[in-house]
């Protein structure tokens, strides 16, 4: 798999840092998954975190605090941390998510609602699109973050393939077209409303806003 | 008996953490608290816990190491960078405002399995010893904004907020500072 688009670089140290809100977290996750020069940023990320905890002034622990630390080496791991398989058709780190059937929104366009708690009117959903479909034509009142899942798509800034990430503000205003061969997945995260034009964006608003 | 720890060696610290995976070894248990916990209280001070919770939570960054010592990969982190994700993760959980947060889960589930080769170009000592080298080549500002970020755990808008400078060249501190890291770890994408 060759990826092409990467998120910026703010992006993946916001995410290292655990700054990122959630939503966008769990889109540049899904790409970082699928790209190892991503996740040796992530990684040397993570290192400037330890290096700068290595640096850092110690606190003063209180008193008895190696002892309190001691006696719990013993006590029984709370029950692991269950985390589901993620559904046959998500990411792996969709896995703590409930994801929601798949909806109709329009000709060869279906869309999925993914359960990651809103985060300043950013949403997290999927979108699943027939070969040779357009995506409906928009623009964007916020932020939209895109990972290609399966499939690839084009649009004015180029062509966007499994591990892609494309990120879109709201200068964007474009119309994605689906290549032929492969139904295109996407996983998005997207503030705001999409703000979608002519008769098909009319007629997938209501669903769209859900 | 020590409650201080002057300094650490990464060899030092892996070994630590491979006896306790060994033999649960609470000599080198105490050894890691005694350095780690007060410099990841200070860490979670600093972001703005109060003295209790950063205190809680640093225990549990270091009870969290002793569980989980045997899913250390020396080959994918330094002991530093493995304690600084624990104690992120935790930082998340504890301070996200809609506790149904999974986002700790979303940072595991994105790593490779365990049986496929790391994808790093050296190995992570050889990471942590050129990051350290390229953060002490940093000018103070970048330093500073580097710090907000990922010790203090601040968001990049309100870094702007708290220096007093447009978000856009809190973005281009780190772009420069995450430049000259990229230069030491000799990537040249």
């Amino acid at each position: 798999m060759t990826i092409a688009h990467h998120p910026d670089e703010e992006a993946l140290a916001a995410f290292a840092a655990g700054t990122l809100d959630e939503p966008r977290s769990v889109v540049v996750a899904a790409h970082v998954a699928l790209c190892p020069h991503c996740r040796a940023i992530v990684a040397a990320c993570e290192q400037v975190g330890g290096a700068l905890v290595e640096q850092a002034a110690p606190a003063t622990p209180r008193a008895g605090a190696l002892d309190e630390a001691l006696a719990r080496l013993d006590e029984a791991a709370p029950p692991s941390m269950v985390v589901r398989e993620a559904a046959p058709d998500c990411p792996a780190v969709l896995a703590p998510y409930e994801v929601g059937r798949w909806r109709w929104i329009g000709p060869g366009v279906h869309w999925r609602k993914v359960e990651v708690p809103e985060s300043e009117g950013t949403r997290v959903f999927m979108l699943k699109a027939a070969p040779g479909s357009s995506l409906p034509h928009h623009g964007h009142s916020g932020v939209e973050w895109t990972c290609v899942l399966q499939g690839a798509f084009s649009h004015d800034l180029g062509r966007y393939g499994p591990g892609d990430f494309d990120a879109a503000d709201n200068t964007v205003d474009h119309t994605p077209f689906v290549e032929e061969g492969n139904t295109c997945i996407c996983l998005v995260a997207m503030q705001g409303d999409l703000e979608l034009r002519g008769w098909l964006g009319k007629l997938m608003q209501p669903f769209v806003r859900l | 008996m020590r409650h201080e720890a002057e300094s650490i060696t990464p060899q030092k610290a892996a070994n630590f953490v491979r006896a306790i995976a060994a033999r649960r070894d609470r000599e080198a248990f105490k050894q890691l608290f005694n350095f780690y916990a007060p410099r990841i209280k200070t860490m979670l001070m600093r972001g703005g816990a109060a003295g209790e919770i950063a205190e809680d939570l640093a225990q549990e960054t270091l009870i969290t190491v002793w569980r989980k010592a045997d899913g250390y990969d020396p080959q994918r982190a330094a002991v530093s960078a493995w304690i600084f994700t624990i104690a992120r993760n935790l930082r998340i959980d504890r301070f996200r405002k809609d506790q149904r947060a999974q986002l700790h889960h979303v940072y595991e589930l994105m790593l490779p399995a365990a049986e496929d080769p790391p994808d790093v170009p050296f190995e992570a000592a050889e990471r942590e010893s050129r990051v350290r080298a390229a953060l002490e080549g940093l000018p103070e500002d970048q330093v500073r904004v580097v710090e907000l970020s990922f010790f203090e755990g601040n968001a990049h808008g309100d870094i702007a907020k708290k220096l007093g400078i447009p978000l856009g060249t809190v973005k281009s501190r780190l772009r420069l500072a995450m430049a000259r890291l990229r230069d030491f770890l000799g990537e040249n994408s």
